[in-house]
């Protein structure tokens, strides 16, 4: 009976141990299956009439809309075609390419993030040069200086940059960048004061904190808090490159002058930025649980009005917070957030804002190698760059989600610009493409804005009362204009779009990783720390470990290089 | 010889014949094992190689143990392994234990009732998935979740405590996690070796004047003893095992000197920065250790004439 029982229990595990094994070794070892790969796509390959099918993944977090979308539908009737998009779910990019390159399936079209170049050494991405010269709306996407810096090792083009592309004459209300960002109600409460040092600020979240503890319905204020998780730690880490007054270069700084690069973790500033953040942690200012909470933590805390202010990118933010403060109606209370032109003295200019549009040439659309109908892909593309196909993907259905006025200029009526900022409409009615290559700037019927973010009338009536008034008192009219904008410092900028390719097959590329997770494990150690000389010193001693001139002399190199690279054509 | 000889004497056509449906059953089974868990072991020819998703595994140069040597040279790999065999370790002691105790607690339970509700609610938690879990526990433990709120109204601190700022709180965190998901579920097997004991074996110890504790002591104990003992050899070949998610999920910046496991690191090597080789070989030195522990955990019951695995 005994043996019985334990054979029958012992028969059970080893078949639960036998699955789980092949569970667990499969992760590592699946190329095996490399060869046999058939192609990820649906496409049905019939052209006569019926609507061909594409997919697509991008590696970044999005929303995915409905099967029967509205918008959709009308382009897949005027293109022909239909692509089912997928996004990033619960793993960095790094993670999704990496599995995907691995398994040797691919969806037709890609955004790699910052895996494009590993796509392209894998040759799972389909070279775009034959092709570019027969559709029209694509080549005229970028100028040939643009294109070319997008060619590969092997002086190929493989993916197309979608965004920051400016038709016209520049368009531009949001500051769609990183920022100080406050709260509309702080400087209302202050009188609308001139904040331009990081004392200043800091100064007037404690005395706004001080007088106001608590929200209206008695919850709690947290005065300033950092997101820090995972890649999103740029709140924390890279401030002193724009509190010395630099635009984002991301990962270092460029001296324009000596065209050096400096490194932004060591300077004097980067010392004087992560001191003030530890005199306002122990002050109890900065929000303790700053470096555990996740990201979508740090939205909800965002969204219900209660951080007073933190340093983040609008795009990072905003989507969701913004419709959720104004769903709340805390925008009547002022808890919008308002970008403030912040640098560590007041003789520095800020750069937070950069005009011109950037080619991120490290990543963009591209077409892999299991695309069977590469010509019918690209097709797609040039199609919905046409005015009316763009029009559609982001002013939407002309009459339901915008109106003509009699002077040709677009616009919204106030229930139009509520429901396309509502969820559900989202996904059932519009249909950006929004990972697909798309303008900004100026319609080309030279009046309208690309989208309806640079109509300059239809963005200042959709503000609410609290943002207007701010914007009034400091005489702007748009985010951007609270901070001032710079042009772009040089040809090489950014440099981000270099150290995002950089890869551990480098020692530069090998350094920059240990340096990320240095600063990951000690910035917050710093903040934190009793006794910040030390605490700086034990992480300056640990972050030279990581040999970061490494990294460094790579980046002058591609800095030289890039210079050089323009020089070619301004002659 | 004379053994194998026998052994294909033994096996004729008759008894093929009559045993047939057998055979044909367990062809499936033995496919199944060639092509999920024997094929794939081809992958592990990565980590001799510099592999390229490019050239595959049939045109990447062979380097060696060259990614071996890179792996036990990187001071990180040393920390993983120390962090994955601490929480196995941690793991495995403290679901073991619990889940015995449960166990011979719910069988001393009378009330037939009650004694169900409460193994049905404690297995509960067993199908949560990890994500869950750690949604709970982050809440839970949070600056003002219900742990911290108890703690500052009962007085035992004056500030809210962060839990996951700190790395001594990571491991006992873990786990505490993994005892409340699973010991209900371990307790199963354990009860079910229980119910298996003789009765008339606590009748003659109740003739012979043992009470409750005694019962326990020497008739439900050495009961399930070859239950334990089995249970814990395949249980030691996973101390490797540590987890993926909960550390995964559960980690950030401040605690990962402590938090990250041998999984993470083939994740974050093998994956993301597409090291598919350094993944590889770090996948196979925690197989290679894993069969060790499990030979070395079976001669021992072998010497001491306990159940053993083979």
């Amino acid at each position: 009976m005994k043996k019985k029982v334990v054979s029958v229990i012992l028969a059970t595990c080893m078949l639960g141990t036998v699955l789980a094994g092949c569970g667990k070794s499969s992760g590592g070892d699946s190329t095996g299956s490399t060869d046999s790969a058939a192609s990820g796509s649906e496409e049905s390959g019939s052209s006569d009439g019926s609507v061909k099918e594409f997919t697509a993944f991008f590696a970044v977090p999005g929303s995915e809309i409905n099967d029967d979308n509205e918008i959709q539908q009308i382009l897949a009737e005027k293109t022909g075609v239909k692509v089912k998009e997928t996004w990033l779910t619960g793993q960095t990019a790094e993670e999704a390419i990496g599995t995907l390159i691995a398994g040797g399936e691919y969806p037709d079209f890609v955004d790699a993030g910052d895996g494009s170049v590993q796509m392209y050494e894998a040759g799972a991405l389909v070279a775009l040069d034959d092709y570019l010269d027969k559709y029209p709306n694509i080549k005229e996407f970028f100028t040939d200086q643009e294109w070319d810096s997008l060619r590969q090792s092997d002086g190929k083009i493989y993916w197309i940059p979608q965004f920051s592309n400016i038709y016209g004459e520049e368009r531009e209300c949001t500051h769609n960048d990183e920022a100080f960002w406050i709260q509309a109600r702080v400087l209302e409460w202050a009188g609308y004061p001139e904040v331009k040092t990081m004392d200043q600020y800091f100064d007037l979240i404690e005395s706004y904190y001080a007088a106001n503890p608590t929200m209206e319905d008695g919850t709690a204020i947290i005065p300033y808090t950092i997101l820090c998780d995972d890649w999103r730690y740029f709140c924390l880490e890279n401030a002193p490159q724009f509190l010395d007054g630099y635009p984002n270069d991301g990962s270092v700084i460029v001296d324009p002058n000596t065209k050096k690069i400096i490194d932004y973790n060591t300077t004097d500033t980067a010392v004087k930025y992560f001191k003030k953040l530890n005199e306002e942690y122990k002050k109890g200012i900065v929000d303790p649980e700053s470096f555990t909470q996740t990201y979508d933590e740090y939205i909800a805390k965002l969204s219900t009005g209660r951080v007073l202010g933190m340093i983040d990118q609008w795009w990072d933010f905003s989507n969701q917070t913004e419709d959720a403060i104004k769903s709340a109606g805390l925008d009547a209370q002022g808890c919008q957030y308002i970008p403030l032109p912040i640098t560590i003295d007041e003789s520095v200019k800020n750069q937070w804002h950069n005009s011109g549009g950037i080619v991120h040439v490290s990543s963009g659309l591209a077409i892999t190698t299991s695309c069977k109908d590469v010509e019918g892909a690209l097709q797609f593309v040039n199609d919905l760059l046409d005015q009316e196909n763009h029009n559609l993907r982001f002013w939407g259905v002309e009459g339901t989600d915008y109106n003509v006025g009699d002077d040709g200029m677009f616009g919204r009526t106030p229930e139009m610009r509520k429901i396309v900022a509502d969820t559900a409409y989202k996904a059932s009615h519009l249909c950006t493409y929004s990972y697909f290559p798309q303008w900004t700037g100026t319609s080309r019927d030279g009046k309208n804005a690309m989208k309806p973010e640079g109509q300059e009338a239809e963005f200042y009536d959709g503000l609410s009362d609290s943002v207007r008034k701010c914007f009034e008192a400091y005489g702007a009219k748009t985010y951007v204009e609270m901070l001032g904008t710079s042009p772009a410092p040089g040809a090489w900028y950014p440099m981000y779009t270099f150290s995002q390719t950089m890869t551990t097959s480098t020692p530069g590329g090998t350094a920059w990783n240990l340096m990320g997770e240095c600063k990951h494990q000690y910035l917050p150690k710093v903040v934190m720390a009793e006794d910040f000389d030390a605490g700086w010193a034990e992480y300056m001693e640990a972050y030279n470990a990581c040999k970061p001139e490494d990294f460094l002399s790579e980046m002058q190199t591609e800095l030289d290089r890039r210079i050089a690279e323009a020089a070619k054509y301004s002659n | 010889m004379e053994q194998k000889k026998r052994l294909f004497k033994n096996i004729s056509l008759v008894e093929f014949k009559r045993q047939r449906v057998l055979i044909i059953w367990s062809v499936f089974f033995v496919a199944y094992g060639l092509v999920f868990c024997y094929a794939p072991l081809v992958g592990w020819l990565m980590a001799f190689q510099n592999y390229k998703p490019k050239d595959g595994i049939l045109h990447s140069a062979f380097i060696g143990m060259t990614k071996f040597k890179m792996l036990f040279s990187d001071a990180t790999f040393i920390r993983v392994i120390r962090n994955t065999l601490a929480m196995g370790v941690i793991n495995l002691v403290a679901t073991f234990v619990m889940a015995i105790l449960f166990a011979i607690l719910l069988n001393e339970i009378r009330l037939k009732g009650s004694k169900k509700v409460i193994q049905t609610i404690s297995y509960l938690p067993h199908f949560l998935s990890w994500i869950i879990v750690t949604g709970i526990l982050h809440d839970a433990l949070s600056g003002s979740g219900i742990v911290n709120e108890l703690l500052t109204k009962f007085h035992l601190v004056s500030q809210p405590i962060n839990f996951f700022a700190h790395e001594e709180y990571f491991w006992p965190i873990v786990a505490f996690a993994n005892v409340w998901k699973e010991t209900g579920w371990n307790a199963i097997i354990y009860l079910a070796a229980i119910t298996a004991i003789d009765p008339s074996l606590y009748e003659a110890a109740a003739i012979d004047g043992a009470g409750r504790w005694n019962k326990i002591k020497y008739v439900t104990l050495p009961g399930i003893k070859p239950t334990i003992i089995i249970l814990l050899i395949m249980n030691i070949g996973n101390v490797l095992n540590a987890g993926f998610e909960i550390q995964y999920l559960l980690g950030n910046g401040l605690v990962q000197q402590v938090s990250q496991t041998i999984d993470i690191y083939v994740l974050k090597w093998g994956i993301s920065q597409m090291d598919y080789s350094l993944g590889t070989a770090a996948g196979i030195f925690k197989s290679a250790v894993s069969i060790v522990l499990i030979l070395i955990c079976n001669t021992i019951a072998k010497r001491h004439g306990e159940e053993r695995l083979f």
